[in-house]
């Protein structure tokens, strides 16, 4: 209470801009369930009409049922780490899971003095009410650090079946960001075992897990099959919020380059660009806080094939953005829920847009085109 | 009361500027063990950059840590004796240090100002309160030598 008291007095005083748009006439808006507890992630079943696996930051797995209603998944995370910015993030289905319901979580780990980002693999029994089993943390990000704040923790898969996974730079640790050495501020790449992979463009470095380094604190990744390419975004500081186009080996520049200042006004680094630093393909200035991404493809909304649809936290809108000639450009922006904030959004097999916003009563949302 | 309200301010005022430049060169060198190069314009502007964005928010919190610290101080001086000068040094030291660790735990963020997040950079930015004391005392209580001394 008194750091949310807090954080409101900061950004009074920093005069952190945010822009607010009005919702309009794009959507219908159904709201599937509100009795989600700060929920992360989304992630839609594969069979016919099972419903969504839901991530609670809380470190509840849930399993909302194609009526709409709530229940709990029995799973118990090793060293699961609940405080502040730490917890249960995101939720992904192995590619395979329809032969082997293998799902993979991401979550804090440790303690308050010594966490990190970990990951966990389990399988999900077959039918409803779901249970977990066999649940097996497969990658612990190094070093274990102080404090509760920026993780990173979304995942995506690659064509390969090898699995990206996002990581904070730990807040106070930004200049980890740029040290080969550890998982702070990196994008890492794992086998389905955990395991780094052969091919990896650090080899030597940090067990070989490095994909790109240089970030701050990532909570978006997706992979564009149709153009063969990774996009990401990230927090920036006070503005410089960020969406790259990864590639392996890349540095992303936190915290050398950023189109942001710290908190409190202080500069970070004086250059917004610099040789050797891949530049994004879009920035926020100032900062919306970009909590989730989804490409979207779909039959709903049949102009927006291949559009980016971001969430924000601080901007409390969800964007849609196309890219055109190399960068990502807004197209339109929307407020749910009386202006919530929002952490995750998913495109449904029937292209219908769900999202869940950051509320102790987070709302589960279904958007589907206005007047269908 | 005019003269205690303007060494107030002269002190926030020469505190926040002190802690400024300060800041900016830690946060600068953590830059340059990365190799990046800094040249003197831009440490030039980054200061400047600085002093114009983050000196206010520092101004607002000193403020208020010798809002607190000056008059236990004072009250200090007169009951156990001793140089005033060094209790409001002392104030403005260890209330800024006692403030950083206030502020910590309340804020989101693990550490508000980052050139703090070292023990090397966290005494240093302390010693601007201290200097904040200093000037404060000085311009507030001047000892007879000081009012001996040419003004320009």
């Amino acid at each position: 209470m008194m750091k949310s008291f807090f954080l409101v007095l900061v950004i009074a005083f920093t005069n952190v801009g945010i822009s607010q748009a009005a919702d309009n006439e794009t959507f219908q808006v159904e709201v599937v369930t509100d009795s989600l507890s700060f929920p992360w992630s989304l992630q839609e079943l594969p069979e016919q009409r099972a419903g969504w696996l839901v991530t609670e930051r809380g470190g509840r797995l849930i399993h909302v049922a194609d009526d709409g209603s709530v229940n709990a998944i029995p799973l118990q995370l090793p060293e699961l780490f609940v405080a502040g910015q730490s917890g249960l993030f995101d939720v992904i289905l192995a590619p395979d899971f329809v032969q082997t319901r293998e799902f993979y979580v991401s979550y804090s780990c440790g303690s308050i003095n010594a966490n990190t980002t970990c990951l966990a693999r389990a399988k999900l029994s077959l039918n409803p009410p779901y249970t977990t089993s066999e649940v097996q943390q497969i990658f612990v990000a190094q070093p274990l650090r102080k404090g509760a704040a920026h993780y990173g923790g979304r995942m995506a898969w690659l064509p390969d079946d090898t699995l990206l996974l996002t990581l904070g730079d730990g807040f106070d640790y930004r200049e980890q960001a740029q040290n080969l050495a550890n998982h702070l501020g990196k994008v890492v790449r794992l086998q389905r075992d955990g395991s780094a992979v052969s091919d990896g463009p650090f080899p030597t470095k940090a067990d070989g897990f490095i994909f790109s380094y240089g970030h701050r604190n990532s909570q978006g990744i997706v992979y564009d099959a149709q153009r063969k390419t990774i996009w990401q975004h990230e927090h920036g500081p006070k503005g410089g919020d960020e969406i790259n186009q990864l590639q392996a080996g890349k540095n992303y520049g936190w915290p050398i380059a950023s189109y942001g200042v710290d908190y409190t006004g202080a500069m970070v680094t004086p250059y917004q660009e610099l040789p050797g630093v891949t530049p994004p393909l879009h920035q926020w200035t100032p900062s919306l806080a970009p909590s989730d991404m989804a490409l979207y493809a779909g039959q709903l909304f049949a102009d927006w094939q291949g559009d980016l649809l971001v969430t924000h936290l601080a901007g409390k809108t969800l964007q849609r953005l196309r890219l055109v000639d190399g960068q990502w450009q807004v197209m339109s922006e929307h407020a749910f829920a009386n202006g919530s904030r929002l952490r995750a959004v998913e495109v449904a097999r029937d292209g219908a847009i769900w999202l869940a916003t950051d509320a102790e009563n987070g709302q589960l949302l279904k958007l589907t085109p206005k007047g269908r | 009361m005019l003269k205690t309200l303007i060494a107030f301010v002269i002190a926030v005022v020469a505190g926040a500027i002190v802690g400024s430049v300060i800041q900016t060169q830690f946060n600068l060198a953590a830059l340059i063990e990365l190799s990046v190069p800094i040249s003197l314009d831009t440490r030039i502007s980054t200061i400047i950059h600085d002093l114009l964005n983050f000196s206010p928010i520092f101004a607002a919190i000193l403020a208020l840590v010798l809002l607190v610290a000056l008059p236990i101080a004072a009250v200090c001086s007169r009951k156990l004796g001793g140089s005033e000068r060094w209790w409001f040094i002392s104030a403005g030291f260890f209330g800024l240090l006692c403030c950083f660790a206030v502020v910590n735990s309340l804020a989101p963020m693990p550490t508000l100002i980052a050139a703090t997040r070292s023990w090397a950079g966290l005494g240093a930015m302390a010693l601007s309160g201290a200097f904040a004391g200093w000037i404060f005392d000085r311009l507030w209580h001047p000892l007879p030598r000081e009012l001996a001394e040419p003004l320009a």
